[in-house]
């Protein structure tokens, strides 16, 4: 075994953003890399609150390097930073186990979005959250506080369901009151007294722009207007977690765009933690500052939206996150003294690092790869090349992606065709349909995977 | 529901069973409707014979039904022994035995029984079943399969079976000729009550549960401040249906309040008989006077009624 040898199938390195991953000169979150929610600033107060969710973020992807391996030091480190922190939160249906999360912490005043498949748990990840459900083992934290056993009402956080769950014999503004009125009658010295009720219910309704529907009735508003009301409804109370329950999948496309934006601003203006779910990578990748991405009842990764892009930690997050999907082939692989070769069908790969493993599968990104015409041999620095022939061109505007299919013929090992796609600017020429094309994808563009269990080899000089 | 409206099925008995008539009224109704369509629209001659067919079914259950009103209905303007004519309609007409039922009997005082009767039981079974219903819905308890399937038995046992022990409790109880013995009891027919209710309940999507929940309401407030006011259409349904069945219920007050000053109107229509047997043209007029208050109640909330049937969804 060398120095430079690839540690690999460590179960737990896989599972998180390893901490190596902060050597690149890509980890280091540059003001410019702002999780794409930042957008222009205007204001002071966004730019500080950009700063410091990216700060969070960043304490964060260290912190939660290791999810079994973090030290008792970390912990403590988390419960004080404030947050949600789920650990070893396990919860069951019947013989069924939906969550088992050993640890996971989600940043303060982070907007984190937690993203998976249907039936990844997600939804009962956020329920264990506000307390609509109660988890088999394990403990909450809520910004410090042991909340395992505090019922709902009590925890802080509010919620804006998939369905908005507006209440629908009331009128908007007693929709956006309720919570407060209940409030005040359980807590008649300490709570909110009627004028400020009142002050609060039209700050909200100012800030989601309902002044003028305070008096309609959920079923006479619009799909839009609901969620903003369930919105409102839930920032009220001035949560000190804002659960989101894919507040944006029962709106179509086109306000979707819009509420996307709309929710993004109100965090920056409230300033505290919110948790989204959704199935959508694309509105996980481009709201969250942090992300965490779950399958089956566990967590596969937690990081930056731009962490979790570039360096997925497992063949699952690589296929699930970026759209088109990521290429991912498998290749056997010759290593000696200068590198690896990785050979496949159509397509073969330099990498100056040696891989002790005989057989990986490589991803590379379809905006990674660039596309050249057909040109025979072997290009002399590393990289990976991919003959194929042209079959479907979809053209999307700026972009155009080209899906090609390399013959396995050509490594004559296996007569699978490979397919894959490259994404290429819509101004250079699209290739003729059946064209003899090459892909070039720099090494450093190349992500390498454990074949057998799909986690991520580690970077070293590969990433 | 144990008697079904036992006061005016018993007054039609004399009168001949309902289908016989109906058999002997309907025949013209067929070739009727068959010959509306046949005469204008050639193409839609299957669908108008359909058409008819359905027609002369209802026509014969609407006659079916209604005969024994109409006839208790006409008898109760007849004076006297005219009441056995084969005669339909009441000539002559009087109305001596409306008189004599108001002014001789205390049908005002039996009426204000009956709805006190039947105002009770329904408030009792709406209260008992939207609580059990709650329950149903909101917890799971050990056991609750268990007390479910027990009240959907208890809708199926025939509340007959349960009379006997009833009325020896409420002996005991010195509770006979009372109207907490003559309402608590009925009680026990509030399963249907409480099925429904679930149902309805369940209904209900379970985020505006949730959302309530986190807003901080207790499962008292949410039950009260939310699930309620949802419930309303079901809850109205639920009380046109016990009030009816339980104005109209006989065989418990016969047992249970048999007094005048306790009994209801159903019971007291019995005093129009003396040892001669029954008066019938008061004892129609009054029977007919009892009905009202149930014709009015139906009509003002039957929409409700189907409504609340109709529609299992809430939006």
């Amino acid at each position: 075994m060398t120095p430079g040898m690839f540690p690999t199938r460590q179960a737990d390195l896989a599972l998180t953003p390893p901490r190596a991953l902060g050597d690149g000169p890509r980890d280091a979150p540059s003001p410019g890399a702002a999780p794409p929610d930042a957008g222009p600033a205007d204001t002071e107060a966004e730019t500080d609150a950009v700063a410091e969710t990216e700060t969070d973020a960043v304490a964060e992807a260290s912190a939660s390097a290791g999810l079994e391996a973090s030290g008792a030091a970390v912990d403590d480190a988390d419960a004080d930073v404030g947050g949600v922190l789920l650990d070893g939160v396990v919860k069951r249906y019947g013989t069924q186990t939906v969550l088992d999360v050993p640890r996971l912490h989600i940043p303060h005043r982070s907007f984190t979005v937690l993203v998976g498949p249907s039936g990844c748990g997600k939804s009962t990840g956020l329920r264990v959250v506000s307390g609509l459900e109660t988890p088999d083992s394990g403990t909450v934290m809520i910004n410090g506080r042991d909340v395992t056993t505090t019922p709902p009402g009590g925890r802080g956080v509010s919620m804006v369901f998939q369905d908005f769950a507006l209440y629908p014999h009331l009128t908007v503004e007693q929709n956006i009151a309720f919570s407060l009125r209940l409030e005040a009658k359980h807590d008649r010295r300490g709570g909110p007294s009627r004028a400020e009720i009142a002050r609060r219910v039209t700050d909200a309704c100012e800030m989601l722009g309902l002044q003028p529907l305070r008096r309609r009735r959920p079923g006479q508003l619009s799909g839009g207007e609901r969620q903003r009301v369930g919105v409102a409804r839930a920032i009220v109370r001035r949560p000190g977690v804002l659960l989101l329950d894919e507040p944006l999948s029962a709106l179509d496309a086109q306000l979707r765009q819009h509420a996307r934006a709309e929710l993004i601003r109100l965090h920056r203006e409230l300033g505290n933690t919110v948790i989204l779910v959704t199935h959508d990578q694309l509105e996980a990748l481009s709201m969250g500052t942090h992300l965490v991405v779950m399958k089956a009842g566990r967590i596969v990764q937690a990081g930056s939206p731009s962490d979790v892009y570039r360096r997925p930690a497992h063949t699952f997050v690589a296929t699930f996150v970026g759209s088109p999907a990521m290429n991912l082939h498998h290749v056997d692989v010759v290593s000696d003294a200068q590198g690896s070769r990785l050979t496949a069908a159509g397509m073969w790969a330099t990498v100056p690092t040696a891989i002790p493993l005989p057989r990986v599968r490589v991803g590379w990104r379809p905006a990674d790869g660039t596309l050249e015409p057909f040109a025979a041999g072997r290009p002399s620095e590393p990289g990976l090349s991919v003959e194929g022939t042209v079959d479907v061109i979809e053209f999307t505007g700026d972009t155009a992606v080209v899906h090609g299919i390399s013959q396995g013929a050509a490594a004559g090992r296996s007569a699978h065709d490979l397919p894959w796609t490259v994404v290429i600017p819509a101004r250079q020429p699209a290739p003729a349909v059946g064209e003899r094309v090459t892909v070039r994808v720099p090494h450093t563009h190349l992500h390498l995977f454990d074949p057998d269990d799909g986690h991520r080899l580690a970077e070293g000089a590969v990433g | 529901m144990r008697s079904r409206d036992p006061g005016l099925a018993a007054l039609a008995g004399p009168a001949g069973p309902p289908a016989p008539p109906a058999g002997r009224d309907s025949p013209p109704d067929p070739p009727d409707r068959t010959g509306l369509p046949g005469r204008g629209a050639r193409s839609g001659w299957a669908g108008g014979a359909r058409g008819a067919g359905r027609h002369a079914v209802l026509a014969l259950t609407a006659v079916g039904v209604l005969f024994p009103l109409l006839w208790g209905l006409s008898g109760s303007f007849k004076p006297g022994t005219d009441v056995f004519d084969a005669n339909p309609l009441p000539i002559p007409a009087t109305l001596a035995n409306y008189r004599f039922a108001l002014e001789d009997f205390p049908i005002a005082r039996l009426l204000l029984n009956t709805f006190i009767t039947a105002a009770g039981v329904t408030l009792l079974q709406l209260g008992a079943g939207v609580l059990a219903a709650w329950s149903f819905v909101r917890f799971s308890h050990r056991g609750q399969r268990v007390v479910l399937a027990m009240v959907t038995v208890a809708l199926v046992v025939p509340p007959q079976a349960l009379i006997i022990p009833q009325f020896l409790m409420i002996s005991h109880l010195h509770l006979r000729d009372t109207f907490v013995g003559l309402v608590v009891p009925q009680l026990s027919t509030c399963a249907l009550a409480v099925l429904l209710l679930r149902e309805h309940i369940r209904s209900i999507p379970p985020t505006l549960l949730g959302a309530a929940t986190l807003d901080g309401a207790t499962h008292g407030e949410t039950l009260r401040l939310v699930v309620l006011p949802l419930l309303r259409p079901a809850l109205s349904a639920v009380a046109i249906i016990v009030f009816i069945t339980t104005w109209n219920e006989y065989l418990w007050p016969a047992l249970a309040a048999p007094s005048p000053e306790h009994t209801t109107i159903q019971m007291g229509l019995r005093l129009f008989s003396n040892q001669e047997g029954p008066d019938y043209g008061p004892l129609l007029a009054a029977a007919m006077l009892a009905t009202l208050p149930v014709v009015a109640v139906y009509l003002l909330a039957s929409r409700r009624i189907t409504d609340a049937f109709l529609q299992s969804g809430l939006r």
